[in-house]
């Protein structure tokens, strides 16, 4: 059992749950964040973090697919615990329905190394 | 023990480091747990409490505090087993409703048991084993 970001993350991806993850199960695509399942401990903090209510328990009805994207793509995805600005237009996309099948980008984010970098030049 | 006047109404650092050092007081007596922890944290404790005020810190309060994976540092503990977790979870809730108040008592239990109940999964749980695996105790 654990926590799943699902479809209003896309496009918003406003990133304000991988600052309170005590477990840093972050993983970032180009447009959204998933959990990681197999590190994310069930603590629930990140649930109330997110702007989009984006959020939710494995354990709710109707989850299957994002629980199985949540598991799919986190391997593969860097890693993110340091929160950015959120994309300019995430409030507009904020609250669309259904928004995987026309937005859903499987390419990876840029997570945080792309930071470290920055900090070090 | 304290009256239940004296019980703690609210979540702050100042709870969370009497609860954990209460509740590591008492692991560090108890016939089951105890034997774990002295091989797990042979030197001195005070490192795994500040790391323990941290974690429930980040827990409770959403402070980010604590970064760091759980799963992994259980895993290398010798003699870790599903039914400890059990003991684990009956001293923290006892320890939690001494120094707390109903309410407040109730949020650390709820979120001790989805945590525990999430690293035993991490640990122990394989597709081909029954699951809860009390058969194995």
């Amino acid at each position: 059992m654990t926590y799943v970001v699902t479809d209003n993350c896309i496009k918003c991806k406003y990133m304000d749950c991988v600052e309170v993850c005590p477990v840093d199960c972050f993983y970032e695509g180009e447009n959204m964040l998933v959990i990681h399942p197999e590190e994310c401990i069930d603590c629930g903090v990140c649930e109330p973090e997110c702007p989009a209510e984006a959020i939710l328990p494995d354990t709710q009805p109707g989850l299957e697919s994002w629980v199985k994207l949540n598991a799919e793509y986190a391997p593969v995805w860097p890693n993110i615990t340091i929160k950015r600005e959120p994309p300019a237009d995430a409030k507009i996309f904020d609250g669309i329905a259904n928004k995987f099948d026309q937005y859903f980008s499987a390419n990876p984010g840029q997570g945080d190394q792309v930071m470290k970098t920055n900090l070090a030049d | 023990m304290i009256s239940s006047a004296e019980k703690l109404n609210h979540v702050s650092e100042v709870g969370i480091r009497r609860l954990v050092d209460a509740f590591y007081a008492k692991v560090r007596l108890d016939p089951e747990l105890a034997p774990i922890f002295a091989r797990a944290i042979p030197g001195d404790w005070q490192p795994h409490l500040t790391k323990m005020y941290a974690f429930w810190s980040s827990v409770m309060l959403t402070t980010g505090r604590y970064k760091g994976n759980p799963v992994v540092k259980h895993l290398v503990i010798p003699g870790i087993h599903p039914h400890l977790f059990e003991r684990w979870l009956a001293l923290f809730n006892e320890t939690s409703s001494e120094l707390f108040d109903d309410g407040v008592s109730e949020e650390f239990r709820a979120k001790a048991a989805r945590i525990a109940e999430s690293l035993k999964l991490a640990l122990f749980y394989r597709p081909d084993r029954p699951w809860p695996p009390e058969s194995t105790r």
